[in-house]
Formats: structure tokens, sequence, C-alpha cells
């Protein structure tokens, strides 16, 4: 860091190139590296919420949504999936025929390091079921089967038994393989379910709730700048008694936790019928303290000459405030517009509250998605989908709009 | 008297000021009425508040009528205050009555046939915003921004014309031609126009209102939105709540008065000394009140803290360490990559937009996304520590083990799990805060510094770090706030939320829980009240210990 | 001036007739609400009632919701509004309590078992006994006696069943635990077959960590055996050895006694000795649907999830314990009537309108449940809900004598099953050994009776 800041303010001339050099390709570095923290939890969104709900338990993780590949394989009536088995040490494609053959490992009572893996339906007991021979082996007495090994029959000993899976060669269906499946990488090839997006919009009341919280940050937006820029105003410039008493008061409740306030307030929605209503999510929230402080504290940085030479041209107060106050205050509107954005598209404790689980039509994306992921706990590229409803609409449009929001914007906020 | 005797300019105010003391009476009397109608209701608890609103009032217009007569800048000051607040109670009543706030739903419901348009309209703000780029061609500059400005207004008005509901108009007209609706409707235009001849420049003249005087009005005028609605939906539910903390309010009937008692049972820690560091806590204190909270040996002598609440002091500790964890993870980061964009090196807009993305996503959408990741099955972390293992163990010959954390299910990484994602989250807008910061320290200062033989290092420290203090202020500050009161991530990622072993269990959490879950909104009421104490104490310190930068001093 | 002033009027009207309520339609859901909750006489002389019942996946939602309009044309004056409510983990209880809190909640509600008797003593759910008796033909032994038990239990006297003067509601479903089988990865562990076990009697405690240990053996990353951290998994550890959470008439914790406590070490000892189980506290579900767990107990209710998982897989009874029986819960939950509802006559109607055999068949042909009407059509109907093919396992449960899931009438359930919750996972965890678990549980967890 220290770098890159002498990089930046030494004038160029004396930087010595290699040293700049290594000063750029480490300030990259970081920012990269930082730049893909960021950002790979969002890519991991996007690419779980195309995926089919099979894939997204797959491990190792892959990024890109997969599908397993079937092939038609004469003599089975279903496409069978296909596989990557190595037999014989080469690594070939086949397709799974049967899922699991019961086989035992064999091997010569007088050499148990011979050993065979033959299906058990391929053995027979040494001498019929019922007087079957036994062969002593580490002190223990253990049945005898008859293997065929090569085209002769050996009696053998069964050292365990496991399954596999029997994989035929889809071109040629006589030659047959036995193989782990666990332990075969399926085929796949990439597949996108973009249907998953229609599925959450629609079936899961998404698009309704995208709608709701537009309108609910919209007007929590509008309705907090009007009062936060009149109020802020009368704190900053406005004398009149018991004002600086009333500012204290507003600066001390800014840091008592919205929790404080959710049972009385919700009391207060029942009192007004507001509960399970849009209105309790925008009505309360639009007079805040915290916008009026961050306002007054813009407003106090404009110089008091401006406005007295309005005054006495014959302006008025009002004429004042959006002739003079509100276009210089565009950073700070812009901050406190973010902030508030920010506040309202996010919010969920209160919406959780306040509005009633059943009635879909009234739920804002938090609350809608906080449901998704009870309904869809089994289908996390649905439930990851809703996610993405919810993330990115605010993504796109601060990237877009960042030459307002983030630039001129935020450098204000920790001016005032 | 003698004022009332100097000569009117206007006819015009003469009426005015005959008409307003009148008015007033009617005003006093008729609120004074409806009051004492409604006092016999006063045990029905909730009429307490109008009750007490209409007998101000009645009180006020009263006491306006003497002092309107003899022209007294007071009378003024109350009568407009009279018709204020009884034209706002009018609008507001007529506004509920006609369906105005609950109409919002409805208004959803039109809304999304309005999106479009208003996107239209956004993007003609990203056109107006293109215009810059002309900056040197002053003519296509102009063109484009009005192209821009035209694009807005369409967009608007089409937006407009999407969301009113032209068919409801006519019901709409109906239902205001109700009695008890234009009777309102009649009272709130008559409040306006009291108001108004008030307020009016030859009436407040005849009233010797200053220049002080207007701007004591104008103060509270301005004031009055944010004020009222701060009173109503902040103050009011504030000392109720602060109310029910000395309750042991269920939530549905029982609401007994019970003192400090809420806070007593939250507060009450025992202090016992045990004879071996093993020896049952059950044997040195009453395990019928307290429980076990933490053990400690101090000059060889052990001793075994007990709480009555134990699970308060495990949430206290839980949000502390979160805080310690999650404020440095997300203030550090954000100083260091702040000072890297602040160079003017290529891309830094676009590392600066990437570096905010976390900020604006639903934290309840990140939570899932996170949650998926730190799977300790088939999450991507885990997977990112498996491959570096065996990276490691291949490249170098090692034999590391590959950990397989359980991060969100071991009570040792539960916390540190969200702790990470929080900051991960937060992270990306203190670097913007950082930035601005930065960008006021005047850059002749570190050239004088370099021009001294300062090297980089001590720059940083003599000059950014002290410059930045506001910022890291208000960093430092606004980050911890919000740390204390985490409880979404938490509620979201861990299960059961709180869990694994109470791990996680923060404190807005264990208030949820006690309030939402086991019916005790006495008690949760009280914990909140600690919480906020708690969040007081630490803010104090901050300003406290940056007293001389700081810029948000009142 | 006046052009400003006509401009702002304009504004003020758009904005206004913007918030303007749509015509008034008659079916509005708005509308309904509001009927619903100050009920004044809706259209037509109808009452119109609003139920609510916690739906775990959006297929449930769906088949509520028909059977509510299919039960709004068959009740004879009554409307009918379903509410989905939220899922498990979407907080329908913490949303339930506050709307009740704010007497917004609906008429006829479900809740889970262990609520019942908070819901009862705090007066929030109508005692409907009188009704009951009044309606011919109603007979609490229709279902099964477990749930009744609760369900009939007055708090006034201890009494319980038929004429015990307390009718809290009538249970939804039933379900119990079963062991889900991933059946490649057992044959691929060689281990023997626990459904073929189970039918010869042998599949206890030892059989069951036999397969858990081949299986486990196949791999770092495989397990033998994985259940979700909650009290019902390790409850039925306790059960199965003779133990279980309270004394024999729920007034006090049992966690302690050395019964308990061998359910606890046995299931411990799977966590931390022979480390064959997915680590405590992870959600084993997602690991089990990857193929990587041999054995997953759970209830009915993850059925439709597992149904699409690519490997053979089948379900099996739960493991005899020590005690003789494999320890199984009945999990229920019911339709209760708030108490403030203006239409108790007709909620009562609701109420066995939900629980009847077409109703609790059409509900439990999704897979997600059990009837929890005692009768033979029933279980034949449930046994044909394949797969699993071995659906006989969750009816093989239910006739070993679960321990069915309770209300506690002396004390907090949620108190206490927050201290139980929290202690059990430090010792499943290795924080705590079962000495130190056993010293401190009982007087800690006592704190939840007699407040």
């Amino acid at each position: 860091m220290t770098h890159t800041t002498e990089m930046v303010r030494q004038p160029v001339h004396r930087s010595h190139p290699l040293r700049k050099a290594i000063a750029y390709t480490a300030a990259y570095t970081a920012l990269l590296l930082f730049g893909f923290v960021v950002i790979f939890p969002f890519l991991v969104m996007v690419f779980t919420s195309l995926k089919e709900p099979a894939d997204t338990f797959s491990y190792p993780p892959r990024l890109l949504p997969r599908e397993a590949v079937t092939v038609e394989v004469p003599g089975f009536d279903k496409p069978l999936p296909l596989y990557t088995v190595e037999v014989d040490g080469v690594q070939r494609q086949m397709a799974l025929a049967v899922t699991t053959v019961r086989v035992g490992v064999f091997a010569p009572p007088d050499n148990l390091a011979a050993t065979v893996t033959v299906p058990l339906d391929e053995v027979t007991p040494t001498r019929g079921a019922d007087g079957q021979a036994m062969a002593v082996v580490d002190g223990q007495p253990q049945p005898l089967f008859d293997v065929s090994v090569n085209g002769g029959t050996v009696p053998m000993v069964r050292l365990s038994q496991t399954a596999l899976g029997r994989f035929v060669d889809p071109e040629n269906p006589q030659v047959t393989a036995l193989a782990n499946v666990r332990l075969s990488p399926p085929v796949t090839r990439i597949t996108w379910h973009p249907e998953n997006y229609r599925q959450v919009l629609e079936l899961n009341g998404m698009g309704r709730a995208l709608i709701n919280t537009t309108l609910v940050t919209l007007m929590v937006v509008i309705g907090q700048l009007t009062t936060s820029v009149l109020g802020g105003y009368a704190f900053a410039r406005l004398r009149f008694p018991g004002r600086d008493t009333l500012f204290l008061l507003y600066l001390g409740t800014i840091m008592i936790p919205f929790v404080v306030l959710i049972m009385p307030l919700y009391q207060l929605m029942v009192l007004i019928g507001w509960t399970d209503r849009l209105a309790s999510l925008i009505i309360p929230w639009v007079f805040t303290a915290y916008g009026t402080f961050l306002m007054r504290q813009f407003f106090l940085t404009i110089p008091r000459e401006i406005e007295e030479a309005a005054l006495i041209d014959g302006s008025s107060r009002l004429q004042i405030l959006t002739r003079i106050f509100i276009p210089a205050a565009t950073p700070a509107l812009a901050t406190l517009a973010t902030f508030t954005f920010l506040y309202a598209w996010n919010s969920f404790f209160w919406p959780l509250v306040i509005i009633n689980t059943g009635n879909t039509d009234n739920h804002v994306l938090t609350l809608a998605l906080n449901v998704l992921r009870g309904r869809a706990a089994d289908s996390p590229n649905l439930v990851l989908a809703g996610a993405a409803i919810s993330v990115l609409p605010p993504m796109v449009l601060f990237v877009l709009a960042q030459r307002f929001f983030i630039e001129s914007a935020t450098s204000s906020a920790v001016k005032g | 008297m003698t004022t009332a005797t100097l000569p009117l300019r206007k006819p015009a105010t003469a009426a005015w000021l005959a008409v307003l003391p009148i008015w007033h009476l009617v005003v006093a009397l008729a609120a004074a009425a409806t009051g004492v109608i409604l006092l016999p209701r006063l045990s029905e608890g909730l009429l307490l508040v109008p009750v007490v609103g209409l007998l101000a009032v009645a009180g006020l217009s009263a006491a306006a009528v003497p002092y309107i007569r003899r022209r007294n800048h007071r009378g003024r000051v109350l009568s407009l205050a009279v018709n204020y607040l009884g034209f706002l109670a009018c609008a507001v009543g007529l506004l509920h009555l006609m369906g105005a706030f609950t109409g919002i739903d409805d208004l959803a419901r039109r809304f999304g046939r309005g999106l479009p348009f208003l996107l239209l309209a956004f993007l003609g703000y990203l056109v107006q915003a293109y215009a810059d780029h002309f900056e040197y061609y002053p003519k296509r500059q102009r063109r484009v921004q009005e192209a821009g400005k035209g694009i807005i207004l369409v967009g608007l008005a089409l937006f407009f014309v999407a969301i009113v509901n032209w068919p409801g108009l006519p019901a709409l007209a109906l239902k205001l031609l109700q009695p008890a609706h234009l009777a309102l409707l009649a009272l709130a235009v008559l409040f306006a126009a009291m108001f108004w001849g008030m307020w009016r420049q030859p009436t407040a003249e005849a009233m010797h209102v200053n220049n002080a005087r207007a701007e004591t009005l104008s103060g509270l005028l301005f004031l009055s939105p944010n004020f009222l609605g701060f009173l109503l939906f902040f103050a009011g539910p504030l000392l109720l709540s602060l109310y029910t903390s000395f309750t042991n309010w269920d939530a549905f009937g029982t609401r007994d008065w019970v003192g400090l008692d809420n806070y007593a049972r939250l507060l009450n820690l025992t202090v016992a000394r045990l004879s071996s560091p093993t020896q049952l806590a059950a044997e040195v204190i009453d395990v019928k009140v307290y429980d076990e909270l933490a053990r400690f040996t101090l000059f060889g002598r052990s001793y075994v803290v007990g709480a009555e609440d134990k699970l308060f002091w495990i949430s206290l500790r839980n949000t502390v360490v979160f805080c310690l964890i999650a404020v440095p993870l997300s203030v550090i980061p954000a100083l260091f990559l702040s000072n890297i964009l602040n160079s003017r090196l290529p891309g830094m807009k676009f590392f600066r937009a990437v570096y905010f993305i976390p900020s604006v996503a639903a934290v309840v959408g990140v939570s899932l996304i996170w949650q998926w990741m730190y799977n300790s099955a088939v999450g991507w972390i885990n997977y990112g520590i498996t491959v570096g293992i065996n990276l490691l163990n291949g490249a170098f010959g090692l034999d590391i083990a590959d950990p397989k954390i359980r991060w969100l299910s071991s009570a040792d990484t539960a916390l540190l799990a969200v702790a990470v994602m929080v900051a991960w989250q937060t992270m990306g807008f203190n670097t913007v805060l950082f930035l601005a910061g930065l960008q006021n320290i005047p850059t002749v200062l570190y050239e004088a510094a370099t021009v001294d033989g300062a090297d980089a290092a001590g720059r940083f420290r003599h000059i950014t770090l002290p410059l930045l203090a506001p910022t890291t202020v208000f960093v430092v500050t606004t980050t911890l706030i919000q740390a204390f009161q985490v409880f979404e991530p938490i509620f979201i990622m861990t299960n059961p939320p709180g869990g694994p072993n109470n791990a996680t269990l923060s404190m807005v959490l264990y208030l949820y829980q006690n309030g939402f879950q086991r019916f005790r909104q006495g008690y949760a009421s009280a914990i909140a009240w600690v919480l906020f104490l708690a969040i007081f104490v630490v803010t104090l310190i901050q300003f406290r210990r940056q007293r001389g930068g700081v810029a948000y001093e009142a | 001036m006046a052009k400003k002033l006509f401009i702002v009027i304009v504004i003020a009207v758009l904005a206004l007739s913007a918030c303007a309520p749509m015509t008034p339609a008659p079916q509005a859901p708005a509308q309904q609400e509001t009927t619903a909750q100050q009920p004044a006489a809706p259209a037509g002389g109808e009452v119109a009632l609003r139920w609510r019942t916690r739906p775990d996946n959006q297929e449930e939602a769906n088949v509520y919701k028909s059977i509510s309009d299919e039960l709004d044309k068959q009740l004879q004056g009554i409307t009918l509004t379903y509410e989905p409510g939220g899922s498990e983990t979407a907080s329908y209880q913490d949303v339930l309590k506050t709307e009740i809190g704010a007497g917004t909640a609906p008429d006829v509600f479900w809740i889970p078992g262990t609520d019942v008797a908070d819901f009862a003593t705090r007066g929030l759910i109508l005692n409907l006994a009188d009704l009951a008796a009044k309606t011919p033909g109603f007979s609490v032994d229709a279902f099964y006696p477990g749930p009744m038990r609760a369900l009939t239990h007055n708090p006034q006297t201890g009494a319980e069943g038929a004429g015990s003067g307390a009718l809290w509601g009538l249970p939804r479903d039933v379900s119990t635990f079963v062991l889900y089988l991933n059946k490649d990865l057992l044959a691929e562990a060689g281990a023997e077959d626990p459904i073929e076990l189970a039918k010869a009697g042998k599949w206890d405690w030892n059989a069951f960590l036999d397969v858990a240990k081949k299986v486990r053996a196949l791999g770092s990353d495989i397990y033998g055996y994985g259940a979700n951290a909650w009290w019902g998994p390790y409850g039925t550890w306790m059960n199965a050895a003779g133990g279980g959470f309270f004394n024999a008439d729920r007034t006090a914790c049992n966690l302690d006694s050395p019964q308990s406590l061998e359910g606890l070490k046995f299931q411990q000892d799977l966590y931390l000795v022979h480390k064959v189980a997915v680590p405590y506290g992870e959600d084993s579900e997602p690991p089990f649907r990857a193929g990587k767990v041999g054995m997953f107990q759970n209830g009915r209710w993850a059925t439709p999830g597992i149904r699409t998982v690519t490997f053979n897989w089948d379900v099996v009874e739960l493991p005899k314990g020590p005690a003789g029986t494999a320890g199984n819960w009945l999990f229920w939950g019911a339709y209760v009537v708030n108490a403030k509802t203006k239409h108790p006559e007709e909620a009562w109607k609701l109420v066995q309108a939900l629980t009847t055999a077409e109703i609790q068949a059409k509900v439990s042909a999704m897979g997600t449940n059990i009837p929890s009407r005692v009768s033979k059509e029933a279980i034949d109907a449930f046994l044909t809900f394949t797969p699993p093919q071995n659906n006989q396992a969750f009816i093989n449960g239910l006739q070993d004598n679960p321990v069915a899931e309770g209300p506690l009438w002396a004390g907090s359930w949620p108190d206490f099953v927050s201290v139980m919750d929290a202690r059990v996972s430090a010792l499943m965890t290795g924080q705590e050994t079962i000495e130190q678990f056993a010293a401190t549980i009982c007087s800690e967890a006592n704190k939840a009776f007699g407040k």
C-alpha cells in the first residue's frame, strides 16, 4: 500500500522504473485478489442458480452447470448414463447398465494374494450348498466356492464382498466391464437451466415481491429525502428556541437499535390497521433521525453569506432551500439515498414480523426469499435463483449509476 | 390594547383579524367538548393520546384568542400551530378514511405495469449523464442532455398513466362525497384557510412579527413533518418500550408493573470460591437460581461465576467477540484498498465499483450464498482448502491433513464464519468511505513531506492516518453499531439460529427469541435497553477518544 | 404561482388516485381479509374463516390450497381462506405468535404437538370439549392415542382421555423416524442388508454399528450414519435405551438417568469414538443426497426430496436398543382453534373437516405424511405411496410403541429444549464429557419447570 501511495504522490521523474513496475504489480495483484474474493460468491450464486438440483450436490463443486450425459444402447429400453471407466489401465467411456452387481473378492486358500473379483451369482459353493467344503484360513474355517478362472474352476475362499457397476460399451454392448460407480467420473456436458428463474418468479411469488420491494424502496427513499432535507435545513440554518436540545435528542436516538421499537411499533400498526399492509413498510421509515442528522451536517458546510444575500433579495426560505441548498447538497442527497435504498431494500426483520406469511401479495423480496429457502430447502438451485433476483437488480442499478451514487455521492458522507 | 388601535392598512387584514379569534374560540369549544365526551372512555387505554391532544388543542386555541386581539405575536404562533395541526389531522384522517394508505397494496398491483416506464426514465438519466462525454462539443452535449431530459419526462408521464387507477377514479369521487369525508374535507380546507390568513405577510406585519420570530416559525414549520412523524413512529414507541421493560408483558394479556425485576434477572451474577478447580458448581452456588457461566483461577484460587440468565451473558460475549472480529476485518482491508484506489492508476473506478457490489446485496440473499459456500461437504471454501493443501503437500512433500472445517456447525468456527461474511459485505462500503476521506487530504501535504524526506511509511503514519481520523471514527463507529445489532446472517445461516451450542447467539437474536418465541415481551424490552446502553457507551468512548478530529460535533 | 399550485394539486390527485383501492371487486383478497378480521356479516350470510398450516414445499402448499377450495364448497355457510404460513425455517411459529399477540391470527391454525401446552395454558386456543360432546359420532379414539392424550389433557385436573373435559384440537397427521438407506453404498461396503436384518429381528444397535463402520471404511468423505442436530434424533437413542427427556409424569428432567445417559453415550461414540457419523450439527441431507451417507435418519417429510436422488435407496426402521424398542417418536401436529375466533362452532366444523379420512389421504398421497386416524384403510393406502418400497418401516415404527412428541404441561418446552439442545450439542462435539453433562444437566434443565 505504501509503495503505491508513494508512487502516485511522487513526481514521476523521481521513481525508478523497476520500483514502479513492482509497485504496479503489487497493487494490481492485491486489487485482483480482493476483487476475486468479492465477486466469487456472486459467481457461485449465478451459476448454481442455473443448475439442475442433482448437480448442486456434486463434489468436487463445479462452477458451470453440468448434466450427466446418457446414451441409447441397443438392448436397453432406457438411455444409460455414460461414465469414464478405467478398464485394464485404459480410460474409456462406457454406459452404466447395472448399478449394483454384488461381487466377492476371492482367493485360493493357499495363496491369498492372488485375488480375483467375481460377481457373487457366478460362483457356486464347492460341492453344493448342503455339504459346502471348507478351508482353514488364519485358523478360521472358511467356506469354499468354485470360481472359474481362465476357463478352469478353482475352489477359493471369499475375502470380502462389495458391489460394482456393470458397464457396457455403447457401440458394442457385448463388451462389459465391472467397475466402482462411485469412483468413476460421470461424463457430463454443460446445460443451462434458466427456467429455474421462471419457476421462482412465477410459482414462488418472487415476481410480485420484486415489484413490491421496488415500490416500497422508492417511496421510502423519496419520503425520507423530503423530510430529512426539511428537517436538516431547520436544524442547520433556522434559529428557534429548543433547537439544540431537540437536535441532541435526535442525535441520541440514532444509536437506538431498531429492535427496541419493534414490538411497540407493531402495536401501533395494529391500532392504525396497517398490519399486513405495505404502508407499514413505508410510512414509519419516512421519518428518521439519521437522515436529518446527515443533511444538517452537510447544510452546515454551506456558507451563510450566500443564504443571506438571497434573503436580502427577497427569496423565501423555501426558495432558498430548493434553489441553493438542494443543488449544493446533491452529493449528500445521493449518500442518503444510497443508505436509505440499501436499508429499505434489505430490511428483513420488520417485514418478517409485520407482513402475514400467508399474504404473498404483500411480500417483499427478503420475505419471499425466507419462505423460499424453507419451501425449496432441497433445491439450492432455486434458493440461489431467488437470491439472485433479490441481489442483482440493485447491483445493476448501482453499477450503471455509479457516477451518481458512489462517486459524487459517498464522498460527502464523511465530509458531512 | 394600544396596539389594536393602530390603523390597519388593508381591510382584508382587518377582516382576517376579526374572524380568527372567533374561529379559535369555536375550535377551542369544539375540541374541549369532544375531549370531555371521550373522557369517560379513557379507561379503554388507547384513547389517552387523542384525548390529551384534543384538550391541549382546546387550551392552545383558547389562549390564542386574547393574544390575537392584542395583536401580540404569540397569538400568531398559537394560531398557526393550532391551524397547522388541525389541517394535518383532518388531511391525514381523510386520507386514512379514503384508504390512501392501505391502497398502497393496490398500487403495488399496478406498479408492475409502470415499472418499464420508470426504467425508461432511468435510461433517460443515463443518457443525460452520458452527455458529459461530449464536454468539448457543447452543442452536441446540449442535444444529448435534452434528449435525456425528454426521455425522463416521457418515461415519468407514461409511468403515471400506467399506475393511476383510471377506472377507480369515479368510485373515488363518490367515496369523497360521503358525509363524513366531506365534513373532514371541509374542515381541512377551513383550517388551511385560517392558516393562510394568519400566515400572509400583511397579517404578519399587523401581528408585529420581526425577523427572529419569522425564523422561529419557519424553523418549526420546516422541522414539523419530520418531527411529528418522529414523535409518532419513533419517540412514542420508544417510551412504550421503556415502559414495557418494567412490566412482565407476555404480548397477550398480562402487563403488570414489575419494577426493575427484568433488569435484575438479566444482570444477576454471583461469584463463589471453589475448593478445587473441578468442584461441582452446585456445591457452592444455588443452582436453583444460577447456572454456571464460567470458572477461572486467580492467584491459585478457583472461582466459579454463576448467572441467573446464562444465555444473556453468552449472547453478550458472542456479540462482543463478533464485533472484535468483524470490525477490524472489514475496516483494515478497507483502509488498505482505499489507499491503492486513491492512486491514479487506470482501472480504479472499475475496482471501486466491484468492491462496492456486496454492500448493495440483500443480507438475506448473501447469507444464503455463503451458507452454501460454507457447506463442509460440498462447499467451495472447503474445496478451496482441500485443493490448497493438496498443492502444498504435492509441491513440498508435506503431509498436512485436510481439516474439513465444519464452518457453521462447529461451535469454534460458526461465529467466525458469520463475522467473515459480514466483514466481506461491509468492506466495500467502508473502502468507498475511506476513499472519500483520502481525497479530501490536500496533495500539497504529501509533496511537502516528500521534500522533507519522509518515506512512504512515514507519510502514511504522519499524514494519512491523522488526517483520515474523522473518517476512521465514522467508519469504525457505524460498522460497530451495525455489528452490535447482528441478526439476519445468524438467523439465516445457523441452524438452529444461534447454534451450535449457543455459539452464535447474539443479543438481538436472544431478544427475538424472548420476545417472539417465548412470549416474554417485557424481558425482551429490557434486553433491548441493555443493548442500547452498551451501544451508547461504546459510541461515546469512540467519540471521546477522537474528540479533536471529529466532524460530527453538534 | 397559480400554475405551480395547479401542478401541485394535479400531482396530489394523481398520487391519491394511484393509491386508490381497485374498483370494489367482491372477491378481492384484501377485502376478504378485512371481513375475516372484523367478521361483520360477510356477503350472503356466510361465515368467513381463515386457516393456516405449514407446508414444507410448494407442492404441499398447492394441495392445501385445493383442499381449502374443496372444503369451501363442501361446508355450508362457511367461506374459507387458506394461508400457507412459512415453512419450518421460515419462522412459522414466530410469526403466528406475533399475530396472536396482535389479534390478527387466523381462526384455525396448525401447531406442532410440543406447542399445545404453551398455547393452551396461556388461553390462546379454544377448548373444544363442549363442542365435541355435542357432535354426534365424534370420538377421540379414531386417532392415534399418543397425540390424543396430549390433546385431551386438562391442565386443571390432570385428566386425559375422552371424558377429561378438554380437547385442544385434532392431529393433522403423524410421522415416525426411519433410516433412509443408500443401498448402493451399503452393497459396495459389503454390509448386510438392514431391511433383511430387520425382518429377521436382528436389527439392533450392534448390527447398526457394524453396517455404519463398514460404510465409513469406504472413504474419508463417506459416512455410515447421518442425522440432523435437534431433539428428535438424539431423543431416539435415549428412548431406545429406556431413558427419555422427562420422568413418567413429565414434571422433571430425566436426562441424567443411567438409561438416558446410556443412549447418549452410544450416540456420542458414533460421533467421537467410531467416527462413523456426519459430524454433529452438519446438515446430513446434502451429503446423503450426494451419495456420501449410508444411513440417514429422518421422518416421512424428507421423502419427497430424497425421491430425486439417482442412487438406489429405501428405508428401514430404527435399530432396536437395549430396552427392546427402537425408541421412535410419534411426531404430530394439530389443528387448533384461535381463542379469539368469532365463530367457534364453524371453526370446530372446519377442524373436523380437515381431519377426515378423505382429506388425510389426499395429504398423505403427496408422500410427506402418514394419516393420523387409526384405520386399516388409511395404512393400506399409505403403503402404496412408493417409493420407498419399504413403506412398512414407517408403520413398524408406529406399532413399535413410539413415544408421542408431547407438550410439557408442567413447564416450558421451549426453555427445556433450548438448554437440552445446547448441552447435547456440546456432548456430541466433544466439548463436554458424559460425566460433566450428567453432573449439571438436570439442575439447569429443571428451571424450565414450575414457572
